[in-house]
């Protein structure tokens, strides 16, 4: 039960017009609705490309050989990173650290060739922690640990080769000191559904790239977290202690385009909240201000009973509060209701952007349905964004009224 | 009435501006209002009854004089220093009652008590005062549901709440009926009698001239005749023709 008389009279002041009251609670509600859906669109959206760019080969974090970002040169390798490796293997934030190798080559089958990036893997730990090994269509086998002279190549590769598994490709590479060629065994084919995607397939063991290119160890260690929203603070103690030749490098660096994309979503997604906060604030500004004028001459005789303004401002803030928790249940009830859809049945984005694309960005694998996110965190930001757009929104038209002159306003009555 | 003066008015003076003109509400009004006065300003419209109540319960300034209530120059106070003024030591009551309709008539008395910070008690203190007044069975019902009279009754009650030295009443009887009139300055009177608060009114209405122990006729904003009189109850005023 109310006890303040102070807060009675707000309380009550709302509902003196409960149509004007229900519908601004309904304006505020609705445009946080908006807003939580967004948010629960941008957080659903985060964490899918975090998670594709990671589990696509990409890594939350990776080791890259010094000035490896600014060049992308796949002759540069790792220095000591044996240490390193056993490190990150024993931390218990770090799902999976493994090691690869790049070189480039060209492969080649009579008189059909293909330029390619081939990438030198552990097996064992690429078939679990790469989603492009893990989830696409596999014909014939995958790389096994100590396979020596194995391929396997994506199925846009291998159609424009005209090869199948079980065919010996000829590969030649720019080594340390000279071309090198040698005959790779095709032991799978895998196919991701996606054209561009498959066109970037080619794995063999480490151990062949480091033969082939003559450039011993690895080109970078690929590190998955147990949960991607560590990312930051494991990569503030890795950049210490990567040693000297080597530098700690997040996904977005990995892959810049996607991370641009996201931060380009993310100021998109705010700019929208910004405006429907701002279009709200002005809707209830509004109907504060006419409630203000409506109460010009009850203002006064309040003033003239010894109210002071901060009390009178207090009196409209506690309305706009009033207003703002009615407009965040009507968020969360419709906003609410929207994010769990969204986070339960998801969007479906390979139906949106066709089956080609479905999929795949690059050497990105995407989950084809976007889930939103979902979690109590919607209660305090429905919960904030009304609150304050409301209280925002009250500050004018509670200035408004401290400032009546309660002398000129009774000469009115 | 004492040798204590609450308000003391020296050549006050208001000019209203409104565009170009120049309208001048009051003109030099020099008066002294006493610790237990029973006082009714009367005057023709526009004589600047109201502007002076007004300037008395620091609501408005004054253009030029000096004014001084309960012994402090209000036309230096700064608008916190008059906020706690009125809600410490003056008592308001208006021509249109001007209840705060959402509120019951306990709530309007008790609204006043929490602006002056009492606590928990101002429940009972108000229930106190509506019973003293004679509306206890009034209490829990909003200012839609009371008559005129009534509604005036609560007002004077909620000026009364706050135990103030001075209670300034701008036209109280205006809407009332006679008998409703007569109850509502008869109990003012008593509260001048027995509790020595000091009135003010504005008025018209001769029946509060009747009650009234001191009648200040203002014409064109300045003080034409300052007088005592016996105080009377509207029905000896009626059968000795004063109001006629």
């Amino acid at each position: 039960m109310i006890r303040s008389t102070s807060a009675k009279y707000a309380f009550r002041s709302l509902f003196r017009h409960t149509r004007r009251t229900i519908l601004s609670m309904i304006g505020v509600g609705v445009g946080c609705a908006m807003a939580l859906v967004a948010a629960s669109w941008l957080g659903g959206e985060k964490e899918m490309i975090v998670r594709a760019v990671s589990e696509s080969g990409g890594g939350h974090l990776r080791v890259v050989p010094e000035g490896w970002t600014e060049m992308r040169e796949n002759t540069l390798r790792l220095a000591n990173w044996k240490p390193l490796l056993e490190r990150l293997r024993s931390d218990a934030r770090v799902d999976i650290a493994l090691t690869r190798a790049r070189t480039n080559g060209l492969l080649a089958f009579g008189n059909r060739m293909a330029g390619v990036q081939i990438l030198g893997v552990e097996p064992d730990l690429e078939k679990v922690a790469n989603r492009l090994v893990s989830r696409a269509e596999l014909e014939g086998r995958y790389l096994q640990p100590g396979d020596r002279g194995k391929v396997v190549i994506g199925h846009a590769i291998a159609k424009s080769l005209d090869v199948e598994v079980d065919d010996d490709l000829f590969v030649t590479l720019a080594g340390r000191d000279e071309i090198q060629s040698a005959m790779l065994n095709i032991v799978g084919i895998l196919s991701t559904g996606n054209r561009e995607t498959d066109n970037m397939i080619c794995h063999v063991t480490q151990t062949d790239v480091e033969e082939l290119s003559g450039y011993e160890g690895p080109g970078e260690i690929a590190i998955l977290l147990h949960d991607y929203t560590l990312v930051d603070s494991v990569f503030a103690q890795l950049s210490h202690s990567v040693g000297a030749g080597n530098e700690a490098i997040t996904w977005k660096e990995v892959n810049p385009g996607l991370a641009a994309g996201l931060d380009s979503d993310i100021g998109f997604t705010r700019l929208l909240v910004c405006i429907i906060v701002l279009v709200v604030s002005l809707g209830i500004a509004s109907a504060q201000l006419t409630a203000v004028l409506e109460r010009r001459a009850e203002f006064a005789i309040l003033s003239a009973l010894g109210m002071k303004s901060r009390q009178v401002a207090a009196l409209m803030l506690i309305e706009a509060i009033v207003i703002g928790l009615g407009g965040a249940v009507v968020a969360l009830g419709v906003g609410g209701a929207t994010a769990y859809y969204l986070s339960t049945k998801g969007f479906d984005m390979a139906a949106m952007m066709g089956e080609d694309l479905s999929v795949s960005f690059g050497d990105v694998m995407i989950d084809p349905i976007m889930y939103g996110s979902f979690g109590s965190w919607l209660i305090w930001y429905a919960l904030g964004i009304s609150v304050v757009a409301t209280v925002l929104a009250s500050v004018y038209p509670a200035w408004m009224a401290t400032k009546i002159d309660p002398a000129r306003a009774l000469r009115t009555v | 009435m004492t040798d204590e003066v609450l308000v003391s008015a020296r050549d006050i003076t208001k000019v209203y501006n409104t565009g170009s003109v120049a309208a001048h509400a009051l003109r030099g009004v020099t008066l002294d209002v006493h610790a237990g006065d029973f006082m009714a300003v009367v005057g023709p419209s526009g004589s600047g009854k109201t502007t002076l109540l007004n300037l008395i319960g620091a609501l408005d300034s004054a253009t030029e004089g000096r004014l001084e209530v309960l012994g402090k120059d209000i036309s230096a106070m700064k608008q916190r220093k008059r906020a706690d003024l009125r809600l410490h030591s003056l008592g308001f009551v208006f021509q249109a009652y001007n209840l705060v309709p959402v509120l019951t008539a306990l709530e309007n008395v008790e609204f006043v008590l929490e602006l002056q910070g009492v606590g928990n008690e101002r429940r009972e203190r108000a229930r106190e005062v509506l019973e003293q007044l004679g509306l206890s069975e009034f209490a829990d019902r909003r200012p839609n549901e009371l008559s005129g009279g009534q509604q005036q009754r609560v007002a004077v009650a909620r000026a009364i709440a706050s135990k103030p030295q001075l209670v300034l009443a701008d036209e109280p009887t205006a809407n009332l009926d006679g008998e409703n009139a007569e109850t509502l300055l008869s109990m003012m009177r008593d509260l001048n009698e027995q509790h020595g608060i000091t009135f003010i009114f504005s008025t018209h209405d001769p029946r509060v001239v009747a009650y009234a122990r001191r009648v200040v006729t203002l014409v064109d904003g300045r003080v034409a005749r300052d007088e005592e009189k016996e105080s009377t109850s509207v029905a000896d005023a009626e059968s000795d023709g004063l109001l006629h």
